[in-house]
C-alpha cells in the first residue's frame, strides 16, 4: 500500500464536556479528492481545524506523508505541505491579488526574509520562479484578469477562488477546502468543480468539506460522512447515496 | 508620474531640512527642531509596530528612557566613547523589548497594549526610585557631547547637533522605508489586515510581530540616546506614559502606515504645544481638543488628507 498523503488515526477533540470529534479515522490517498460531509454540528469544522493546527487534538494522530504533525503549529504544517481555506472569505483586502499570492509563496522561499531588506544574499532566480508560479496559479484559477486589482474590490466569488489560489501558492501536497461552494451560484459551482479536478490533476490531493451535495457527489472519489462527531459511513459517491445510515442521518430521501 | 511627484516632494523636504537652521531666526526653534528630529526617529519606530503591523505599543517613551539612561550610564561608569554608547543603547533596549514582546506577542489582541503600558509604568518607577543607579528625580547631569574635547566640529553648537540628528533621522527613515518595502514589511502589513490568514499561509506571525516590536524599540533607544547627549541632562519625567501617547499621536496625526507620516507627526507633537502657549492654562485642554478633532476628522492623518487633495487636483479617484 502506498503511503497516504494524509492519515488520521483515532482523532478525538473535546471542548470541555462536549466531544466534537470521536475516534475519527480516515485517509486521503495521493491524487485523491475526498469529501467530508455531515449535518451541522457533526464535527466537520472541528476536524478541519484540528488537521490545520488551529488547536491541538485531544488525542489521536495526524500523519502528513507519513510524518506526525499533530503537535506542530499551523504555519509549520503549511511548510510541510498542508494548506487550508476558510469558510468565510479570508483575504488581505488592501493587497492586490498578485500581492496576496506572492505572500502565499513566501513559505517556499529559501532566502532569508532579512535578505529582502537590503537586497543581498538572495537565491538567484527565486523571484522569477515565484512570479512564474503566480502566473500559473492565476491562469489555473481564472483570476488572471483581476491580478492587479485590490483584493477588497473583486467579487465575492473571485475572493473565494483567490482563497483556493492562495493555498496553491505554498506548493502543497494536500489542500483542505472548507465549504468552498458557500455563496457561489450554479455556474460558479461548475467552475469550482472543474478547478478542484484541475488541482488534483497537478498532483495535489484535495479534502473538500461541503454542504452542497451535488458538488460533493460530482467531484469526489470517496466520501466520509460524519454525524455527532463520529464516522458513520465511508465509500464512493454511489455507495454513500444508497447508505441507509447516511440517508437517515443526513440526506433524507435519496438525492 | 505619481512616483515622480513623491520623489520630488521628498527631495524638497530634504532641501528644506538642510536649509532650516539658516532660515530659523529664533534659536529656540532650532532647539525644538532638534527635539522634533529625535521624535522623528522614535515615531518611525512606533509606526513599524503601530502603523504597519497594527499593534499599538504604549512604551515608546519608556524605551527612549532605557536608551537615554543606557548611553549616559555606560559613558559615566565605564568611560566608553560616546559614539559607542550611542550604538549600544539600542541594543540594550532590544533586550528589554524581547523580554516584554515575547510573552505578549504570542497571543493576539489587546494583551500587547496592556503589557507595554504596564512596562512603561515599571520603567518610570524604576528610573524614579533606583537612586543608586539613576539618581531618581534629580536625574543625570553632565552627559558628554559626541566628539570629545578636541573634535574638529563644535558639538556645543546647536547647528552642528542639528545636522548630526538630521543625518540619523534620514538614515533611520530610509531604513524604515527599506523594511516596509521588503518581504518582512509586506508580512507586517498582512498581519495588520488579517493575522489568521498569515498563519494559514505558513508564516509564523509572532516572529514578525516580535521583529517589528524589537526594531521599533531600537529606534526609540537610539532616539533616547541622541536626546540624552543633546540635552546633557536626563531625568525620568519625559519617559513616562504621557510621552508614549505622544509617539502614538505622532503616528496617527502624521499618517499611520506611511513613511512621511511620522516625520510630519513628530514635528506636530513637538511644535503644537509651543504654539498653544498663548492659551496659558487652557493649553493642555486645547491640545487635547486639537488631537481629538484630528483623530475624528483625519483618521488617515495629514498624509492621508494631503493624498486625497492631491488626487482631487489631479482629477483621479483616491
Amino acid at each position: 500500500m502506498t503511503t497516504a498523503i494524509l492519515q488520521v488515526e483515532k482523532l478525538c477533540k473535546s471542548f470541555g464536556g462536549v466531544h466534537a470529534v470521536r475516534d475519527l479515522t480516515f485517509h486521503v490517498a495521493p491524487g485523491e479528492i475526498l469529501g467530508l460531509i455531515g449535518p451541522n454540528g457533526s464535527g466537520k469544522s472541528t476536524t478541519v481545524n484540528a488537521l490545520a493546527g488551529v488547536f491541538p487534538p485531544t488525542s489521536g494522530e495526524i500523519l502528513l506523508a507519513g510524518g506526525h504533525i499533530q503537535t506542530l503549529p499551523e504555519y509549520e504544517r503549511v511548510a510541510m505541505g498542508l494548506s487550508r481555506t476558510f469558510q468565510t472569505a479570508s483575504i488581505f483586502p488592501e493587497f492586490t491579488v498578485r500581492e496576496q499570492l506572492r505572500l502565499g509563496c513566501n513559505v517556499t522561499l529559501k532566502s532569508h526574509p532579512l535578505s529582502s531588506v537590503f537586497g543581498i544574499g538572495r537565491h538567484p532566480g527565486e523571484d522569477e520562479a515565484v512570479e512564474s508560479r503566480i502566473n500559473d496559479i492565476l491562469e489555473l484559477t481564472g483570476l488572471a484578469e483581476v491580478a492587479e486589482d485590490k483584493v477588497g474590490t473583486i467579487t465575492a466569488a473571485q475572493q473565494r477562488f483567490l482563497m483556493i489560489a492562495t493555498t496553491l501558492a505554498s506548493e502543497p501536497k494536500i489542500v483542505l477546502l472548507d465549504e468552498p461552494a458557500a455563496g457561489l451560484v450554479s455556474h460558479e459551482r461548475k467552475t469550482l468543480s472543474n478547478l478542484i479536478r484541475a488541482i488534483r490533476d497537478t498532483g495535489v490531493s484535495v479534502l473538500v468539506i461541503e454542504h452542497h451535495m451535488a458538488l460533493i457527489m460530482e467531484v469526489c472519489d470517496r466520501i466520509v460522512v460524519l454525524n455527532f462527531g463520529s464516522k458513520i459511513a465511508e465509500g464512493t459517491p454511489e455507495e454513500i447515496r444508497n447508505d441507509k445510515a447516511v440517508i437517515d442521518a443526513y440526506l433524507g430521501e435519496a438525492v | 508620474m505619481r512616483w515622480n511627484g513623491k520623489t520630488l516632494l521628498w527631495a524638497l523636504a530634504l532641501v528644506g531640512f538642510i536649509l532650516l537652521p539658516q532660515l530659523i531666526t529664533v534659536k529656540y526653534y532650532l532647539h525644538l527642531s532638534i527635539l522634533a528630529l529625535c521624535w522623528v526617529i522614535a515615531a518611525q519606530g512606533q509606526n513599524l509596530i503601530q502603523g504597519y503591523t497594527g499593534y499599538v505599543s504604549i512604551v515608546q517613551a519608556g524605551f527612549m528612557g532605557i536608551g537615554a539612561y543606557s548611553t549616559a550610564l555606560m559613558g559615566l561608569h565605564y568611560d566608553l566613547p560616546v559614539w559607542l554608547t550611542i550604538l549600544l543603547a539600542p541594543c540594550v533596549t532590544a533586550v528589554f523589548a524581547v523580554l516584554t514582546g515575547y510573552p505578549s506577542l504570542r497571543v493576539k489582541g489587546h494583551y500587547f497594549a496592556v503589557v507595554t503600558l504596564a512596562f512603561n509604568l515599571v520603567i518610570f518607577i524604576v528610573l524614579m526610585n533606583w537612586h543608586d543607579l539613576t539618581q531618581g528625580e534629580a536625574g543625570i547631569t553632565g552627559i558628554p557631547k559626541p566628539g570629545g574635547k578636541d573634535s574638529w566640529l563644535n558639538w556645543r553648537d546647536r547647528g552642528t547637533y542639528y545636522y548630526f540628528v538630521l543625518s540619523i533621522a534620514i538614515l533611520m527613515t530610509g531604513l524604515a522605508a527599506l523594511i516596509v518595502r521588503s518581504r518582512i514589511g509586506q508580512t507586517l502589513i498582512a498581519i495588520r489586515q488579517n493575522e489568521d490568514l498569515v498563519g494559514a499561509i505558513g508564516i509564523a506571525a509572532w516572529k514578525y510581530k516580535l521583529f517589528a516590536f524589537v526594531t521599533s524599540a531600537m529606534y526609540a533607544g537610539l532616539a533616547g540616546a541622541i536626546y540624552a547627549h543633546y540635552q546633557s541632562f536626563i531625568n525620568p519625567e519625559i519617559f513616562g506614559v504621557a510621552q508614549s501617547l505622544d509617539a502614538i499621536l505622532a503616528v496617527i496625526i502624521g499618517g499611520s502606515g506611511t513613511i512621511a507620516g511620522p516625520v510630519i507627526g513628530a514635528f506636530f507633537v513637538v511644535f503644537l504645544p509651543e504654539y498653544l502657549r498663548f492659551a496659558d492654562s487652557f493649553r493642555l485642554i486645547l491640545y487635547g481638543l486639537v488631537l481629538v478633532l484630528a483623530t475624528i476628522f483625519m483618521p488617515r492623518g495629514i498624509v492621508g488628507v494631503a493624498g486625497d487633495l492631491w488626487a482631487k487636483v489631479k482629477g483621479k479617484p483616491s
